[in-house]
């Protein structure tokens, strides 16, 4: 395994974690909330909310922005 | 001394930033309450400073600086500077809005108490009628946008604009009256928190293996060079586009 591997699997193990987090709060009664309830939580105040969609704006501005 | 009311600042959280100018309540929205503009004008300046330096306590705002930051040293000073611009305005309105009262942050930020549910009739066929165009301009938009080269000039002032506009709508407050959500349970937060924070650290290690900032690394691959084959085609950039509005709609509409 070399290092592109190693990255890249790293990422997915990130990703897996967060469906795993996503089906334990669906699916069980473990103290998880949904991402959705984390995101409309944190969206409820100003501060949070901006920066959000500023981090969104960001994804944007990264991927296709010069 | 101990005569000093506790509500004179409707009950702000602390007396410690309040110098001795005899300034009034009314005088905590600096620039945004009734008179507009401070009335010591020359004596503006560091308050807003001190307000700046407080809402560095919002995680969120820190986050956002080093995403500037980081955009910028890595070439990309656009973003740098519209992110720094954005988080350093936070960052002051944060401040300006944890020395009053909880009401008045309730105003401006917090979502207002809710309303009985259930549009008028007469708006009842237009949400579907605004559903139906919203789709359709987001479909147009991510071809017409997807078919521009990317970092090219179009696609700049398409993705800025338009994302600008969503910060906007998003700095008025939310769309929709409805009641604010509770706190989730903080065990709940962390995992997501550390989920996140995992995934922005591991971005980070690989941006730093990189030979330099600038230049994407086989060996080590940001997220950005993973998907630059997928960016390659006008299909995958319209396919991520929509993905990209899909995800925004979803955030505005919390």
């Amino acid at each position: 395994m070399n290092g592109h591997d190693l990255t890249v699997l790293g990422y997915l193990a990130i990703l897996l974690a967060g469906i795993v987090l996503q089906l334990l709060a669906t699916r069980t009664r473990a103290p998880i909330p949904p991402l959705g309830k984390v995101i409309a939580w944190a969206m409820s105040t100003r501060t949070r909310r901006v920066g959000i969609l500023v981090a969104w704006a960001w994804v944007g501005l990264h991927f296709f922005a010069r | 001394m101990m005569a000093r009311p506790r509500r004179s600042r409707t009950g702000g959280p602390s007396s410690r930033d309040q110098p001795t100018t005899g300034r009034e309540p009314g005088d905590e929205g600096a620039g945004t309450g009734p008179a507009g503009v401070p009335a010591g004008g020359v004596r503006a300046a560091p308050r807003h400073l001190v307000s700046a330096l407080a809402g560095l306590r919002e995680p969120i705002v820190v986050i956002l600086l080093i995403i500037g930051f980081m955009s910028w040293i890595s070439g990309k000073p656009l973003d740098g500077l519209l992110i720094l611009l954005v988080g350093v305005s936070l960052a002051w309105d944060a401040g300006r809005r944890s020395r009053p009262a909880r009401p008045a942050e309730a105003a401006s930020g917090a979502p207002p108490a809710p309303v009985a549910d259930g549009p008028p009739a007469p708006a009842r066929w237009r949400r579907p009628a605004l559903l139906t165009a919203g789709l359709a301009g987001g479909v147009l938009y991510a071809v017409v946008v997807g078919s521009f080269s990317r970092y090219s000039w179009p696609a700049t002032v398409a993705v800025a604009g338009l994302g600008a506009v969503v910060v906007a709508i998003g700095w008025r407050g939310p769309r929709h009256t409805r009641p604010a959500p509770p706190r989730p349970p903080a065990a709940g937060l962390a995992l997501w928190g550390a989920v996140f924070v995992a995934g922005c650290l591991w971005e980070l290690w690989s941006l730093l293996e990189q030979p330099n900032l600038a230049t994407s690394s086989y060996a080590h691959p940001t997220i950005s060079t993973l998907t630059d084959p997928v960016l390659s085609t006008w299909a995958g950039r319209s396919v991520v586009l929509a993905g990209w509005l899909g995800l925004g709609w979803f955030l505005v509409e919390r």
